[in-house]
């Protein structure tokens, strides 16, 4: 087979034995990969409770893992979340998928839970689960350096060990774009980290030609936009390139929501961080962009979301300050968003947001969940709720919301409701017309058309994160070009229309999973605050409170377009059966 | 919807591409709606409506080169567009004659588009499509009619008239259609301008300006003005004439990043303000310009990607012609040392730049001299065929 492996390895963790299959061919060429394969593999798992053991922890990589198609090289792990109780994926870089895919695989289906801290290790043909009792409590850095000479690692810190909520599976020490809590359901089946070296490429391509035209493609078209390689964009200087732009558009969060406007971000802007930490490039594996940005020592430097929510979210402008707190959630293994916007809620519950120099003690007070971290690490929903005030947590389906405010961007007031994971821009990515003007402006305060804009953009993501491209190459490129690198490389037509097709089929199957586990209409909804409480105007930008029943009537729009009921729930039981 | 349906109706009348009349645009949200010519109103109704876009627009060109390209050819079932900017968008434009249209109908308009942004369907006209926005149907049909000019008229430069009725459609294109392009008429605030107010206001007229004397195509090209320690810059995908709010103020030592959303080419004219005296600079794809651009005559020349590789600076009319990439491809780089002379250039297969020493008046009518020329000089080497 081009493109697959078709090989998957599946791991029974309670009873320790590691065994081989085939996947069927029409399930790949139907979901693609990464996320899309991973969604499929849920199904009959998917009403079970996060921490069951028999929930299963999906790796999953793309058809183009392991070729030259631009920003290719990444893996979707997939599960549901315990924070959420959404179906939930996460993408990262990092040398790991490709070094997955080498070794012959592409996904692993990791079930059950081990009596004992235990680390999956693949050596080329060979994997095994070896006892890892000395690993349990170290943090990521430490446990990335002890494994290091076996191959590229993902792994769990503290926190994940500890049942934080919003744990992350760090994918190398800098790659935990991750959001849901994942890493507490690795860290309940007692899998410390994942550890791999692939003996050689094992990615085919059927028209090698064919294939390098349309990178050239791709990458003509990543030259052309200057969101991606302009001087100003974020190869250069990363999503921190955001800092100025979102408070310039004034829509940034500030203080748990209750301002949209920062102007002391301009202490943590992508100038500011280059002219402090002399930043250098660093990124996933086979990605001409490298956004990620390094100290000279190779520490990560935080990316936009965790700065804006450790900073302008907590009213925080000492860049240090971010920069350790973002490194300490690397070290525990915590998401940086949920973690800033955590602290932002309780902080305006108890009156006070938290001090820059509180902030490592409390992100590890989290990690390992003592004092206030107890509580912390449910997240802020369940934060709120203890302290009476459930108004306080800034989330949708319990997920914390990111650093773009949606009364500023009404496609993302919708995104945020109608993502399948719960509060996220990454699912329709809205920033990109809105904000970023790609591929052509829309009006950020008008509700008029997004109903189906939010729906064409679910679904290309969704077959995005199946191709597992990463969403930043789509700032320039688009599904055309992938479509061609896809059938290039595997041989089989597909074409921007049917992409989109199989988009929509992940996106159903996902919806369906979370109508199974009772959510509906009632959870497709922000918070009250947006609803009520304008944001901070100004320099000509007004930023009045969302019309309630403009956003109603066009989240009803948007459920016609999906052909779901009033009720955002499928009118067929059986929905889910007739799908490959 | 039906709004912006009227909008981009009118900017297809004034911008004379498509033929009053003969326009109709379909749109969707949770229910499809269509407006315009009702045959052409059914067919874009009945293509959108199998596709998964917001808008799309059907419309008969205003020139007769889409057809005559299609009939030009009888092997083929795409044309692949020379100039660089439309290339980079939309690689190839699917055609479909009008016997595959009779049997296959809007069913397989919406498969091709469900690949391509456009589509020329003969005797019927160009079909595009919007994934977004009823505009982006506007500007894909904007971009496969530039697409189709500039490649009917290098074609008839290499290989004549070959089809009855040709020449005289040319021949009427020539009286009829082209305008003579001036100046004239037009006001500019002279300059230097400092004044962060004016230069924005200035700015948005020069815009609009560009478009109404047919100087882009759709909206693309880019616009700046250099203030003190800033640069002034149309945005990326701004319509250059509705530049109201789209201008991005960029700090010329890098302080802040508010100008990510500034156009593509903002490298490229920062370096030509650190290398000339240039205060301001015009970006436009003029029709002829781009066309000659591309007529070199060095013989044996082993480079297959001209656009790209070129290494020669080549004097068209007084204009130096230079090869590169849009962004941060070679264009940067291969512009700025050129264009400090005489105040203009041109970039293989895309389009002009022009500069100005105190203010617009100056680039304007450059660029307006750049175009006319090599709208005199096509003419001139077609007769000579
Ligand atoms: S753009 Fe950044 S996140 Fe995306 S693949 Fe490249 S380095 Fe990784």
């Amino acid at each position: 087979m081009n493109g697959w492996t078709g090989t998957i390895l599946k791991v029974d963790l309670t009873s320790g034995r590691l065994w081989r299959e085939t996947l069927p061919a029409e399930f790949l060429h139907a979901y693609l990969g990464g996320r899309g394969l991973g969604v499929r593999l849920m199904r009959g798992f998917h009403t079970l409770d996060p921490f069951a053991p028999e929930m299963p922890l999906i790796f999953a990589a793309g058809p183009l893992c392991g070729t030259t198609a631009p920003t290719t090289d990444r893996l979707a792990v997939v599960s549901r979340s315990p924070l959420t109780g959404t179906i939930c994926d996460c993408s990262s870089g990092g040398r790991f998928p490709r070094q997955m895919k080498s070794a012959g695989f592409d996904a692993l289906f990791l079930s059950g839970a081990s009596p004992r801290p235990v680390v999956l290790r693949i050596n080329g043909d060979t994997a095994e689960l070896v006892p890892a009792d000395a690993l349990w409590g170290k943090t990521v850095p430490e446990t990335i350096a002890t494994l290091a000479d076996a191959g590229s690692v993902a792994a769990i810190g503290p926190a994940g060990e500890n049942g934080v909520l919003f744990a992350n599976i760090m994918v190398g020490e800098g790659n935990g774009g991750g959001r849901g809590g994942l890493g507490a359901v690795m860290g309940h089946k007692r899998l410390k980290a994942v550890v791999v070296d692939g003996a050689r490429s094992v990615t085919t391509i059927a028209d090698r030609q064919r294939f390098q035209l349309a990178c050239q493609d791709v990458l003509r078209l990543f030259r052309a936009s200057p969101i991606i390689f302009g001087e100003l964009g974020i190869a250069e200087y990363g999503t921190p390139a955001l800092v100025d732009l979102v408070n310039q558009r004034r829509m940034v969060p500030t203080e748990n929501f209750r301002r949209t406007y920062f102007p002391e971000s301009r202490n943590y802007s992508g100038p500011a961080i280059r002219r402090e930490y002399g930043a250098q490039k660093g990124g996933c594996s086979g990605c001409p962009i490298q956004c990620l940005k390094l100290t000279p020592r190779g520490e990560y430097l935080p990316e936009y979301e965790a700065l804006s929510h450790f900073g302008a979210l907590n009213g925080i402008s000492n860049l240090a300050a971010i920069v350790r707190a973002n490194t300490v959630c690397n070290e525990l293994g915590l998401d940086p968003v949920s973690a800033g916007a955590t602290l932002s809620a309780w902080g305006e519950g108890r009156g006070r947001f938290p001090a820059a120099d509180e902030l490592p003690g409390l992100l590890a007070d989290i990690g390992h969940r003592r004092g206030d971290g107890a509580l912390l690490a449910l997240g802020s929903r369940r934060v709120a709720e203890q302290l009476g005030n459930p108004g306080l947590s800034m989330s949708v389906k319990s997920l914390e919301l990111p650093a773009y405010d949606p009364r500023g961007a009404y496609g993302m007031a919708l995104a945020y409701c109608t993502s399948n994971r719960g509060g996220c821009h990454l699912r329709a990515y809205p920033l990109s017309h809105e904000i970023l003007r790609k591929p052509v402006a829309t009006d950020r305060f008008s509700f008029s058309g997004k109903g189906r804009i939010i729906k064409i953009a679910e679904d290309t993501n969704a077959a995005v994160d199946s191709l597992m491209a990463c969403t930043f190459s789509f700032l320039g490129a688009t599904l055309e070009e992938y479509a061609e690198l896809l059938s290039a490389a595997t041989g089989i037509e597909y074409s921007p229309q049917s992409l989109g097709e199989t988009g929509e089929r992940i996106y159903l199957t996902e919806r369906f999973y979370n109508c199974a586990n009772g959510f509906s209409v009632a959870d497709d909804l922000l918070p009250e605050r947006f609803y009520v409480e304008p944001g901070s105007g100004g320099d000509g930008i007004e930023v009045p409170a969302i019309d309630r029943a403009r956003f109603d009537e066009e989240l009803q729009k948007y459920y016609r377009i999906r052909g779901l009921t009033p009720a955002g729930t499928f009118a067929d039981p059986r929905f889910l059966e007739k799908l490959p | 919807m039906y709004d912006q349906i009227a909008k981009y109706t009118r900017k297809l009348v004034a911008d004379r591409s498509a033929l009053h009349g003969w326009i109709a645009f379909a749109a969707q949200d949770d229910h499809l709606l269509t407006a315009g010519e009702p045959y052409l109103a059914q067919l874009a109704g009945d293509v959108l409506g199998r596709l998964d876009a917001l808008g799309l627009v059907a419309a008969r060109p205003s020139l007769p080169f889409a057809d005559f390209i299609v009939r030009r050819t009888s092997d083929q079932s795409l044309i692949i567009p020379r100039d660089t900017e439309t290339r980079t968008f939309l690689h190839d434009i699917p055609f479909v004659r009008s016997d595959e249209f009779a049997a296959g109908g809007p069913e397989l308009l919406a498969r091709l588009l469900g690949n391509r942004k456009g589509v020329i369907v003969e005797g019927v006209g160009i079909v595009a499509v919007g994934a977004v926005t009823v505009e982006q149907a506007y500007i894909n049909y904007s971009s496969v009619f530039h697409a189709v000019f500039v490649k009917y008229l290098q074609d008839l430069l290499t290989g004549g008239f070959l089809l009855p009725g040709e020449r005289e459609a040319l021949e009427g294109f020539r009286s009829d259609w082209l305008r003579p392009l001036t100046a004239d008429g037009l006001v500019f605030r002279p300059g230097p301008l400092t004044e962060p107010a004016l230069i924005l206001s200035e700015v948005t007229t020069v815009g609009r300006y560009t478009v109404e004397r047919g100087l882009v195509d759709s909206f693309f090209g880019n616009i700046s003005c250099r203030g003190d320690d800033m640069i002034y810059i149309s945005q990326t995908a701004a319509s250059l004439d509705e530049l109201d709010g789209c201008i991005d103020p960029v700090p010329f030592a890098a302080t802040s990043t508010t100008g990510i959303t500034a156009s593509s080419e903002l490298a490229a004219h920062r370096r030509i303000y650190e290398t000339s005296d240039a205060r301001v600079i015009l970006h436009g794809h003029p029709k002829f310009s781009v066309v000659m651009s591309m007529q070199c005559e060095r013989e044996g020349c082993e480079i297959t990607d001209c656009w790209r590789d070129c290494p020669h600076v080549r004097i068209l009319g007084g204009t130096p012609v230079v090869a590169g990439e849009i962004g941060a491809g070679g264009l940067a780089k291969r512009v700025p040392p050129v264009i400090g002379e005489s105040g203009r250039a041109l970039v293989y297969g895309h389009g002009v730049f022009t500069t100005g020493r105190q203010d617009f008046a100056e680039a304007f009518r450059l660029m307006v001299e750049v175009e006319n020329w090599c709208r005199h000089e096509y003419f001139r080497r077609l007769a000579e065929r």
